[in-house]
């Protein structure tokens, strides 16, 4: 059954297996492309932010009230006939379900597709009492057969090729299938199942909606199977989690708007089936069908009281973070997530399933952001899942050991500094005076070792500042910069390049120096509290400067001060309006130069040499500066080159490189072959983390592509 | 919205998720059209709910006549053997091409769920043009103490479970077939 790796040796020797597997990655990969692409038509004519706004306003205010609805619920699908019942958690469930079984002496059950029933793992429990429980989902009930858990949660077989599918019906059948045909396997399993329904006394579904206004379920489904179940035995059983309570039929709707778009593409499903009571059911005795709904809470109901972990109870497990996450495109579902899969699935877990099955897959977030921009209820998943690992180390009741010395030296910004300049002389003999490190020690070497390593520089910035510092007259802006740890001690000369352009431009430029790490890293490794003194540290160091906007050439840096720093300080409403000031003043450089700055294609040379882009996770999602950086490569006289996926992370991800470099590396070949199938001279990208990681990738691939900061390349081509 | 433009889309929207839509001028068509689909699959029997007795009487009359069975309610005793089910539907939702079919009858369930085909008959004034203009009418059913079964249908069962290839026809029907009913003919 499901095996989710408990510690992060095994779950390094599970990524191994599924890096392994060619169907898989293709099949995920093409899906990934495909389903971006696809959700761009189906949103036409549609306000996306405007509707998830107004969902998530209506989650967040009916989770307070999760027992009134209940109440509200209950009375009304009681008074048309239902029997409702609560189950503290997954046992109980089971239990009662398995009761209501037993009393009206069911021997086979049909199922359709409920997640919620995953998460009790109810078929376990019927089969041990003797029941024979038959998925009927297609997808279902291939998982079924194979004893698998589900890959995905809306496509539970989305991991298997149509042979692993057809070899599995000709043992089911005993005939001999047409494999490549999936309209045939796919009438085996409607000729196979259908008289499975008439045989079955019992019939189990989820449900989408428990609406209380009305006492009504909502169910949103394609097959027909979940129909079918609900009709034809004469018992009906529904399990529901709390989470599933809205309270009115408008705020269905609205949900069923987005739903199936998001889950599949679809505008809306084949079927949408409002089921209320006990109806007519011939093989009942009474005529009537028992029907009983169990809400399971299994710490939903805590978790709604939660200050910050009560946003997860939004999801209405529609799959798209598990879609777009290229993480997820690589590995599968089995090995991201435990019974929930995707980003949603790394915090549930921990809720759900406990802190041993979350250990280790919680760490697989390279927060590159574009689960929350397809969430459809807006839940902030990087941050909750950095919030989650955190919650698991504490339960541990133990930091480990990178975590404290990471949070001990970061806290001491001349000590962080102190040991970047150590580090400058220790690789030294690896670097033997070239700008990147091609082969790293042997232990290193193996897994580390599919990009070049940039050189930590003899002379960062901060160092140089004096003598580069511009001497401007009479500034048309004034400008605060904050470098970035990448710019300082990696890659001076791309803050250079931006000051010999803005001295153009009568741009003056200060460089507070008491600024430190913007504190991202630290968030990623679940050290928020160190982070939260660093964002402080940097909000004082800047507030000394008197400047029109606060520059930085990192887009992660720009992202995490702009929209994780009032996150991570909102205990703190003292501090709320200077923050608000510094967050304000915030801007990356396209959009200064495009949009401030205001720049013409005459201030540029024409060389029309091709360039590609490579849009950083913190930028296009994180600042959402999208337009800017493209039009400017045009501006500047170079023609902008398009590429495949632009806007999928590089792999990069800070730490994220070092803790996964297996996948961090696939994640890197995928981007680095569609640059090269544009045919350009150049690659640009506004965020030294990924250039780190993308120049590494080339250099290390003999490509004669270089890579470049735009500043660099925007300093070049000005005449 | 005009009114025709709201039967344009509905037909559009319909087509767009492989449902086949005809108009038609009275209720003998859709007879006589269930009869044609029903012979040229090689079916031998239709399932029809919703119909008054007369009508019914007409369809069996046309079926008999063209060698095929009317299976009389109560369905459930002939549930493994419909093939096509007629059925008139209570509305349609022009924006995404959807019938609402007030299912809360067992016969309606059994006839909608385990066909082969369904035909739908849809009256051109029942056709709204999104959801929101049938809050009030579904709310009406939910809200009262009686159990009900209402359906959403679009288009006939579909799954992408296998390689994420859509495939027609899964349980439920295999074909979903519109037949819009003129006004002044109805």
């Amino acid at each position: 059954m499901i095996k989710t790796a408990q510690n992060m040796k095994s779950y390094k020797k599970q990524i191994k297996e599924a890096l392994a597997d060619k169907f898989l990655r293709t099949a995920m990969g093409n899906f990934n492309t495909a389903y971006r692409e696809n959700r761009i038509e189906v949103y036409k004519g549609i306000d996306f932010d405007d509707i998830r706004d107004q969902i998530a306003a209506g989650k967040d205010a009916a989770l307070p009230r999760l027992m009134e609805l209940f109440e509200e619920f209950k009375a009304c699908a009681e008074a048309a006939g239902a029997n409702v019942h609560v189950a503290k958690n997954a046992r109980e469930a089971n239990e009662i379900i398995a009761a209501v079984a037993k009393e009206n002496n069911v021997k086979k059950i049909v199922k359709s597709k409920s997640m919620t029933a995953e998460e009790t793992f109810l078929n376990d429990h019927l089969e041990k009492e003797g029941y024979i429980v038959t998925e009927t989902d297609l997808g279902e009930w291939i998982i079924q057969l194979r004893k698998e858990g589900p890959s995905h949660m809306v496509m539970p077989a989305i991991h298997l090729s149509r042979y692993q599918v057809g070899d599995l019906f000709e043992k089911v059948t005993g005939r001999k299938l047409d494999s490549e045909n999936i309209d045939k396997l796919v009438k085996v399993a409607r000729q196979e199942l259908r008289p499975t329904y008439f045989e079955a006394d019992m019939g189990i579904s989820g449900a989408n909606f428990a609406i209380a206004e009305s006492g009504a379920l909502g169910l949103v489904t394609n097959e027909g199977n979940m129909r079918l179940v609900t009709t034809l035995p004469r018992i009906h059983v529904a399990l529901v989690g709390f989470d599933k309570l809205i309270p009115d039929l408008k705020s269905m709707f609205q949900i069923l708007k987005v739903l199936p778009r998001n889950a599949t593409g679809q505008a809306i499903t084949s079927y949408v089936t409002w089921i209320k009571g006990a109806t007519e059911c011939g093989s009942s005795p009474s005529n009537r069908k028992e029907m009983h709904i169990v809400f399971l809470d299994n710490g939903r109901l805590e978790l709604a009281r939660d200050p910050v972990f009560s946003e997860a109870l939004r999801c209405i497990r529609c799959g798209a973070c598990a879609n777009v996450c290229p993480i997820y495109s690589k590995v599968g579902g089995h090995k991201y997530g435990h019974v929930y899969i995707g980003a949603i699935g790394l915090i549930l877990t921990l809720f759900y399933h406990g802190k041993d099955n979350d250990r280790a897959i919680v760490q697989n977030c390279i927060n590159c952001q574009a689960c929350r921009e397809v969430c459809p209820v807006d839940i902030d998943l990087p941050h909750l899942i950095k919030k989650t690992y955190r919650a698991v180390l504490d339960q541990e009741g133990k930091a480990s050991v990178k975590n404290f010395l990471l949070s001990r030296v970061m806290k001491n910004r001349k000590l962080f500094h102190f040991i970047l300049r150590k580090a400058y002389l220790a690789q030294k003999p690896f670097a033997k005076n070239r700008p990147l490190i091609r082969h790293l020690p042997h232990v290193l070497a193996k897994k580390h070792g599919y990009r070049s390593l940039p050189v930590i520089t003899r002379t960062p910035l901060r160092d140089q500042w004096k003598r580069v510092r511009p001497q401007i007259t009479h500034p048309k802006y004034n400008i605060a910069f904050f470098s970035g740890c990448a710019i300082d001690f990696i890659y001076p000369e791309q803050a250079k390049a931006m000051l010999d352009l803005f001295q153009k431009y009568d741009v003056q430029v200060e460089f507070p120096m008491a600024q430190t790490c913007c504190g991202l890293p630290l968030l990623m490794a679940a050290e928020e509290e160190t982070a939260k003194e660093l964002a402080l540290q940097n909000i004082k160091a800047m507030q000394h400067v008197s400047c029109d906007y606060i520059l930085t050439l990192c887009a992660s840096c720009g992202s995490h001060l702009k929209h994780n720093y009032p996150k991570i300080l909102k205990e703190a409403p003292e501090r709320l309006e200077n923050l608000k000031r510094f967050t304000d003043k915030i801007i990356d450089f396209s959009s200064f130069v495009k949009n401030v700055l205001n720049v013409s294609s005459e201030e540029f040379r024409t060389t029309r040499k091709k360039v590609a882009y490579h849009a950083p996770c913190h930028l296009c999602r994180g600042l959402r500066v999208i337009e800017e950086p493209r039009k400017l490569i045009e501006t500047a006289g170079l023609k902008y080159v398009p590429s495949k996926d632009e806007d999928v992370c590089c792999g990069f991800g800070g730490s994220y490189s070092i803790d996964f470099p297996e996948i961090s590396s696939e994640i890197l070949k995928k981007k680095l072959d569609n640059v090269e199938d544009t045919q350009a001279d150049l690659l640009v990208t506004d965020c030294p983390g990924c250039i780190m990681q993308l120049r590494g990738g080339m250099d290390k691939r003999g490509s004669k592509i270089q890579v470049k900061h735009i500043a660099e390349v925007i300093a070049e081509e000005k005449k | 919205m005009k009114n025709p433009d709201i039967i344009q889309l509905m037909k559009e929207k319909a087509e767009a998720v492989q449902a086949i839509v005809s108009h038609i001028k009275a209720i003998e068509d859709a007879f006589r059209y269930t009869v044609g689909i029903t012979k040229e699959q090689g079916g031998r029997t239709v399932a029809a709910t919703g119909l008054e007795s007369n009508a019914q009487k007409r369809l069996k009359k046309e079926c008999e006549s063209a060698g095929l069975k009317l299976l009389e309610p109560p369905l459930r005793t002939y549930a493994n053997e419909i093939h096509t089910a007629l059925t008139p539907v209570d509305c349609g939702i022009a924006e995404t091409g959807t019938l609402v079919l007030n299912s809360t009858s067992e016969d309606v369930r059994i006839a909608t769920t385990l066909a082969e085909t369904h035909i739908a008959i849809l009256p051109v004034s029942k056709i709204k043009p999104d959801t929101a203009a049938l809050e009030n009418d579904l709310n009406a059913v939910l809200k009262t103490d009686a159990a009900s079964y209402t359906s959403f249908i679009t288009g006939a069962s579909r799954t992408a479970d296998i390689e994420r290839v859509l495939a027609i026809g899964v349980h439920g029907p295999q074909e979903l077939h519109i037949l819009i009913l003129e006004e002044n003919k109805a």
